[in-house]
């Protein structure tokens, strides 16, 4: 009897098998286990949030008290009754479509001056990313002084040269070019490194090749470099977009100096009034809906884009995407 | 001697016997929140908040003076937060307006509280700022400060001009003011180098220079807004009439010539670039002028009968859900009364309190001026807040602030006439007002 219990390596025959993974689903389990922190904080801290502020787009959520659920009223209040959210989508649209494109031709032409091997490049390497460490807040009031119409340094320039001066973050013309100055300035060191690592993937040999075939300094750039740098610039741009889109602490510090969003409510950008709603209105249903409406614009445009990269981005390895 | 003699200050608390613990009573910890964090503040509130734990031996109040909440975060994000999530601190000072935070039922009613308080009685506080914590007949916190508003004026300026820089010489009417205005205005080169006095610098008084022609902003007892008034279209229309008349009409034009607004270190009025200015009773102190100047009344409109002044609290206030309202009571009765006796002496913020005691004086102050011309000077804040206008009493001040201000601004620039803009933004201010009570 007791050796009808056993079986071979002497297990017990009343014995449960004995789950056994396989291998695969080992290494996996290992790896669900090692990423498990990221991923738990992705749906704690990224996905509830998210999938939280879509339900609370659709109610009156004031914060001190539970939400009411009212459908797509947010909508039709932001989309038809208030005159300042046109303002500020306006205000948003022209801070991109110039801060994002200036900023990738400055970016772009600081890496090509600092692609360079020469004594003490890492130091201006460094000093041009350095204004991107600085914090927005600090960034801001400095250019604040700056751009004082009638003691700033920028004005002083100006009037040096003969030309007018301008009122900057006192005009309604001329204030969302000063916080597009802003942006390039503070942003450009980032996005410059960026197109560094992509200039340095780029093989001599191409270049090189070039050269040999008679090519000049521009058709060098224009027909090897730019071409092969496409996928860098598409990052920086999509990038660009996104943050260009949620412009919040400039226009929120700048603005304060005009009681509030700038002269005629040039510096309302679309975060600002998100912000307003929020957390100054106690309407957080309606911060909620614009967000919704931010995230659907931007995934639209993100595609767009990735649409469109297969028509201008190329890669060294197989052509066009 | 007696002129330079240092004012009387307040009686301190240990001359007053503690308050014994009563048996039934065991020892608490309130928390209290606030965003001062200024110098003066980190030097007068422990002491003040020591006071007060002398007065009431079993309460021990834990606060920071850090500019912000215990941890970080902007205030209002993490009061709101910690409100809604029903573990507020005990009492919260606010800088913005409560009735916001009371209509959507976040504030604990404090009258029965007041009804025995030893200080805090609903008729010991000037009634506009009181009204300002009140919201349908309730009152949800109290003012400790009330600094009022006021034109502060060069006094050696106007001797150049051969104007008489006393008081109750200043002009009573706008045309009166605007005339004496000009008298101050410059232009060399085509350039604005002074200015008389700048009406719409100051967007808090906003409310006054509609009460100074008669006119209103908010009716809280129809609660319902009413800034298309003809009287509020006269009062803006003054305006633009004085940007053309003086200042060239072009609103940004002039706002490139000096840093008008105020009555602060590098503002136009303290670089001398401008004879009059507006601002609130604490600058008399905060603000350090570094010459003579005078405080006058502001000056009535066509439509007005009579002058009125603003004014811009601190609020202490006692979230619901606080683990120790009683107690937290007693803290904001204390520092909104005797307290603020205290701070008087440091800052001269003019306290909301009507009991306070009329010795007590600015040491500041009366260093500046003297004993005799401080005391005058802190009467007359006294006396002009008993012609205070409502203000910071609508459910939804903030927006209806902002929106006013944009309304403003663009009759300024001249994109609206003041009809059209006082017309958009009370259809706008009363659809919210409506949404928001709606939901009440």
């Amino acid at each position: 009897m007791v050796k009808s219990l056993l079986r071979r390596g002497g297990q017990r025959a009343d014995a449960r098998p004995r789950w056994r993974l396989s291998k695969r689903a080992r290494d996996s389990l290992k790896a669900y286990l090692f990423v498990s922190p990221w991923i738990i904080s992705l749906l704690v801290f990224t996905a509830y949030p998210m999938i939280a502020s879509f339900y609370f787009a659709m109610t009156e959520y004031t914060i001190l008290n539970p939400p009411r659920w009212v459908g797509l009223q947010n909508f039709k209040v932001m989309f038809t009754k208030d005159p300042l959210y046109w303002k500020s989508v306006w205000n948003t649209v022209y801070y991109t479509l110039f801060s994002v494109p200036l900023g990738l031709i400055v970016a772009l032409l600081l890496a090509l001056l600092l692609n360079q091997r020469s004594h003490g490049i890492g130091l201006y390497r460094t000093a041009y990313y350095l204004p991107g460490l600085m914090p927005a807040v600090a960034s801001t009031l400095l250019w604040m002084v700056l751009l004082d119409p009638r003691l700033g340094l920028v004005n002083a320039a100006l009037r040096a040269v003969g030309l007018p001066p301008l009122g900057w973050l006192r005009s309604a013309t001329w204030s969302k070019p000063a916080l597009i100055l802003m942006s390039i300035w503070s942003g450009s060191g980032g996005t410059m490194l960026i197109f560094l690592a992509g200039l340095k993937e780029i093989p001599e040999s191409l270049q090189e090749a070039a050269k040999i075939d008679g090519a000049n300094a521009w058709q060098r750039f224009r027909h090897v470099v730019l071409p092969l740098l496409t996928p860098t610039i598409f990052f920086n741009l999509v990038m660009g977009i996104i943050n260009s889109f949620q412009v919040f602490t400039t226009a929120f510090v700048a603005g304060a100096q005009t009681g509030g969003a700038g002269p005629l409510n040039s510096l309302l950008m679309y975060m600002l009034l998100l912000y307003r709603y929020g957390f100054r209105y106690f309407n957080m249903g309606h911060a909620s809906a614009m967000a919704l409406v931010m995230f659907i614009a931007l995934v639209l445009i993100t595609l767009a884009l990735i649409r469109s990269s297969s028509y201008w981005v190329y890669y060294e390895a197989g052509g066009r995407r | 001697m007696a002129a330079c003699a240092p004012a009387t200050p307040p009686a301190p608390a240990e001359e007053k016997p503690a308050e014994e613990v009563p048996a039934e009573k065991e020892k608490v910890t309130i928390s209290w929140w606030n965003q001062f964090s200024t110098p003066i503040c980190q030097e007068m509130f422990p002491r003040i908040v020591g006071d007060f734990e002398e007065l009431y031996p079993w309460v021990t109040v834990d606060f920071e003076i850090s500019g912000g909440p215990p941890g970080g975060g902007n205030y209002i994000e993490v009061l709101l937060s910690r409100i809604a999530a029903g573990n507020p601190p005990d009492t919260a000072t606010l800088w913005t307006p409560p009735v916001q935070f009371a209509a959507r039922g976040s504030l604990m009613a404090i009258d029965e509280m007041m009804k025995d308080a030893k200080w805090a009685r609903p008729e010991s506080f000037y009634e506009k700022p009181l009204r300002s914590c009140q919201w349908r007949g309730e009152t949800y916190g109290l003012p400790s400060s009330a600094g009022p508003g006021c034109i502060f004026t060069n006094t050696a300026q106007f001797e150049e001009k051969g104007v008489s820089p006393n008081r109750d010489d200043f002009p009573k009417t706008w045309e009166d003011t605007k005339e004496l205005s000009a008298k101050f205005v410059v232009w060399e080169d085509g350039e604005l180098t002074h200015a008389g006095l700048v009406p719409w610098e100051a967007s808090w008084l906003y409310p006054v220079w509609s009460g100074l022609n008669g006119g209103q902003l908010f009716d809280a007892e129809n609660e319902r807004y009413v800034l298309d008034s003809d009287a509020n279209v006269e009062w803006l229309s003054y305006w633009v009439q004085w940007l053309d008349d003086q200042y060239g009409g072009d609103i940004e034009q002039f706002n490139l010539y000096g840093p008008w607004g105020g009555v602060y270190p590098e503002s136009a009025f303290q670089l001398g670039l401008c004879s009059m200015a507006q601002s609130g009773s604490w600058a008399c102190t905060d603000a350090e002028i570094p010459f003579a100047w005078e405080v006058v009344r502001f000056p009535v409109g066509p439509n007005g009968t009579k002058s009125v002044t603003g004014f811009w609290p601190n609020w202490w206030v006692i979230p619901k859900g606080a683990s120790h309202p009683k107690e937290a009571f007693l803290f904001i009765e204390y520092l909104c009364t005797k307290g603020w006796e205290t701070w008087y002496t440091a800052v001269m913020d003019t306290p909301a309190w009507k009991d306070f005691s009329p010795d007590i004086l600015t040491q500041k102050l009366v260093d500046q001026v003297g004993l005799e011309r401080a005391k005058e000077i802190h009467q007359f804040f006294a006396a002009y807040l008993e012609d205070a206008v409502d203000m910071w009493n609508s459910p939804i001040e903030d927006f209806a602030s902002d929106t006013l201000n944009s309304a403003i601004d663009e009759v300024l620039h001249k994109t609206k006439t003041p009809t059209e803009a006082l017309q958009e933004a009370q259809d706008l201010c009363q659809a919210k007002l409506e949404e928001v009570l709606q939901s009440i």
